[in-house]
């Protein structure tokens, strides 16, 4: 009977720990958030037409405009609502532009970038064989900007790679320590930091970088690259602190747990004690 | 008997941490409660010089307490604490008589904080505070 | 000197009387096991959830301009306000959990038999005032977990008929989560809820000094004693152990452990009860994908969304709910043995892997 008794107690401990670790396996839970682009009467339309009428939707279904809720009216003009009226150039329909109008059509929501991309040499040569914002970026399947898009294959296409190489080269280290950095104070941030003057800081320096991307001079890359890279030494440092404290709090942590294992072990040999 | 004395080792080890992990469980409570230090000299204040016209008083929180930035009609410009040195209380500016008055008993400054009657035993704190370029530093 | 004082506080209120009742004298079974002490972890942590809430609230604004402000300052710049604020979050979900094992070693030692049908009854509605108060201090954060956590939260009760809806916009005070919710939860969650669950602690505490401790089912060969008394009395248990000191230290190695426990979690792993979301301020407008109620919740969530009718999922809950918590009424058998009393072991270990299943599949689904 006493040894039943025994089993049973040990089958409940079982259960108890076996509760515990359910508890542990369904409290770890992934999330995202992504927007979903508005319905548009563009779309409505033109995903049902034929060749190069129709083709421009699944490819704008796959860029981060997009993903981004940015549809064929925030380029393009027009009303997303209204069918009738929506391709009337008199009521803001601005059509598809031709070839020396599509920096200024980009630039509209991104200056920055154009007002580099004129004060390079791609720029210098708009309208006289050198590229547009689309020869590298494409039109509709727009993805997210990278390192990649400055490759042997997109820039052989007018001249040599050799300069591009050597840019590339330049900015991929510090691509790289970017996303490093960036990981972490997501990884800090979900954990209850407050990184909101690290993510300004970082998104300050990212924005310098990026106006690098459009700045063909080999020189002046090198030596922007380098300031960068000391200012992202900085946020290093600032992220370090932080592990610091992190790893401080741990030990400090360990110490208690043991703590009080030690006075449960020396509370539990006094009980013994008494008869 | 044996058992006693294990009892009494025992019952000292268990005093001896507990009252360890009392205060080590004391002392974060004290730390999160105790106010903090307010660090002075710390963080500057910049205002416009247009803000503060003649003979006006401009009151804003200054390290973590209030001060006042006064113009006299003739010109001068002074950044002090608006706390009276009396009991604490801030202290008011009074346009017609150009001058600070406490609400709480009658204490009253001069524009440059130095006392003119009443309760108060010091001047008020002078702030330091520069001026250029159309800008008022305080700080 | 320590004595000194002592003989002059038992003159006026006869201290000695009540230590030789209460404590020294107060006589437990000698076959009384550790889940026994369980109440009194309980009772630990449902003091520490009050102390930390009270420090929390010295700082936590209520405004949901402010809220989720507050908090962002309590974990970054007081000093070890991330530390108060641990504590609090670990221990809110470390008291659902302890108390649902409590509730177990209760129901598989038949201690909510007669007499001791009150107290399960007030055990009972403390599980449901701790599900309230955990719903309740979750919305505090104001981050997009709170909000949308408990909207969902609220939105289950718009399946009652007639009144549903309106029930919904009572709880919230207002069509959609926002403000007022804030506010009602808020005033709930340090006010009434404490209240009454300390109210009813006092009960519970009150019915089981006055009943009688239970005997533990095992190792004694007559487990199906029925209870026919004629008058009350109380049940005692002569020859047994004294609370004090011998049970108390029981008790104190129980809390100890669960300290440790309970340590190692807001040391190491204080993220199992975050998710990114939980750091991100609300926003009334972006739903994020794959919103969940906490990991207690689960089973509810998961047995709503099973039911194509939600009514008929509200109303199997309530269902389980009412048997649960008229269960001393319905099984009346006097066996109190586990292995003895085979169709309960069957309901209660099929009902407990259904509830583990429902809270595993709704993690993943």
């Amino acid at each position: 009977m006493i040894k039943m008794a025994h089993s049973f107690s040990a089958t409940l401990q079982l259960t108890a720990l076996g509760a515990l670790l359910l508890f542990a396996l369904t409290t770890v839970q992934p999330t995202d958030a992504s927007a979903e682009p508005p319905e548009t009467v563009c779309t409505q339309c033109h995903a049902s037409l034929p060749d190069q009428l129709g083709t421009p939707v699944a490819l704008w279904r796959k860029s981060i405009h997009a993903e981004n809720g940015i549809s064929c009216d925030s380029c393009h003009g027009g009303n997303p609502k209204d069918a009738a009226n929506a391709m009337d150039r008199s009521r803001g329909f601005s059509g598809a532009p031709g070839e020396p109008e599509v920096p200024g059509f980009c630039g509209r929501c991104h200056p920055g970038v154009l007002k580099d991309y004129l004060a390079s040499a791609h720029g210098k040569a708009l309208g006289q064989g050198g590229p547009t914002c689309v020869t590298c970026h494409g039109n509709h399947q727009v993805l997210k900007a990278s390192l990649e898009l400055i490759n042997e294959k997109s820039c052989s296409r007018c001249h040599s790679f050799e300069r591009a190489r050597a840019i590339k080269a330049a900015m991929q280290g510090t691509e790289g320590h970017i996303l490093d950095i960036d990981r972490r104070i997501s990884g800090f941030k979900a954990s209850g930091v407050d990184t909101d003057r690290l993510g300004k800081a970082l998104f300050a320096e990212r924005n310098r970088f990026h106006t690098l991307f459009h700045d063909v001079n080999v020189e002046r890359v090198k030596a922007e690259s380098i300031r960068i890279d000391a200012a992202l030494g900085k946020l290093d440092r600032d992220l370090k602190e932080i592990e610091e404290t992190r790893t401080k709090r741990k030990v400090v942590g360990g110490i208690a747990v043991f703590s009080m294992l030690l006075i449960a072990l020396l509370v539990h040999l006094l009980k013994k004690s008494y008869p | 008997m044996e058992n006693d004395g294990r009892r009494k080792f025992l019952g000292v080890c268990l005093a001896g941490a507990t009252t360890a992990a009392a205060v080590a469980a004391v002392y974060p409570v004290f730390r999160y409660l105790a106010p903090r230090s307010s660090r002075l000299g710390e963080g500057k204040l910049v205002f416009a010089a247009g803000d503060i016209p003649e003979g006006e008083a401009k009151f804003f929180e200054y390290a973590g307490s209030a001060a006042v930035l006064v113009r006299t009609r003739t010109g001068e410009l002074a950044a002090l604490s608006a706390v009276c040195t009396h009991l604490g209380c801030i202290v008011q500016w009074e346009k017609d008589k150009q001058d600070f008055l406490c609400p709480c008993h009658a204490g009253h400054y001069s524009p440059d904080g130095a006392v003119l009657s009443g309760p108060p035993p010091r001047p008020l704190a002078k702030i330091p505070v520069t001026v250029a370029e159309g800008k008022i530093i305080v700080g | 000197m320590l004595k000194r004082l002592y003989d002059w506080i038992d003159l006026r209120i006869g201290a000695r009387e009540i230590v030789q009742k209460e404590l020294t004298g107060y006589l437990l079974p000698r076959k009384i096991n550790e889940w026994y002490s369980l109440g009194s972890v309980l009772l630990v942590i449902f003091a520490l959830q009050v102390a930390t809430g009270i420090l929390l609230m010295i700082y936590y604004v209520p405004d949901a301009e402010r809220a989720f402000k507050s908090i962002t300052f309590i974990m970054n710049e007081l000093p070890y306000g991330w530390l108060i604020r641990l504590c609090h979050a670990v221990g809110s979900n470390m008291m659902v959990a302890v108390l649902m094992l409590h509730m177990l070693s209760t129901l598989i030692m038949g201690s909510y038999k007669s007499p001791r049908e009150l107290n399960w009854l007030t055990g009972f509605l403390l599980f449901t005032l701790v599900q309230g108060i955990s719903l309740t201090g979750y919305l505090a954060p104001w981050s997009q977990l709170s909000f949308w956590a408990t909207t969902v939260a609220t939105n289950s009760a718009s399946a009652i008929p007639a009144i549903g809806p309106y029930l919904v916009e009572f709880l919230r005070g207002g069509k959609l989560v926002g403000p007022p919710t804030l506010g009602r939860f808020f005033a709930l969650h340090v006010a009434l809820l404490p209240i009454a669950i300390a109210a009813l602690i006092g009960a519970h505490l009150f019915l089981l000094k006055r009943t009688g401790i239970s005997t533990p089912p095992f190792g004694d060969p007559e487990t199906n004693k029925p209870w026919q008394p004629k008058s009350y009395s109380y049940q005692s248990h002569p020859g047994g152990i004294p609370f004090f000191p011998n049970y108390a230290l029981q008790d104190l190695t129980s809390i100890c452990i669960y300290f440790a426990i309970f340590l190692a979690l807001v040391f190491f792993a204080p993220n199992l009860f975050f998710t990114p979301d939980a750091f991100v301020p609300a926003d009334p407008f972006q739903t994020p994908a794959h919103i969940k109620p906490e990991w207690y919740f689960l089973a509810n969530y998961q047995t709503l969304k099973i039911f194509p009718s939600e009514l008929l999922g509200l109303f199997v809950q309530a269902a389980a709910m009412t048997f649960l918590a008229l269960l001393p009424f319905i099984d009346r058998s006097p066996e109190r043995h586990p292995l003895k009393r085979p169709l309960f072991l069957a309901c209660a270990v099929g009902g407990i892997l259904l509830w583990i299943g429902l809270t595993v599949w709704g993690h993943f689904s």
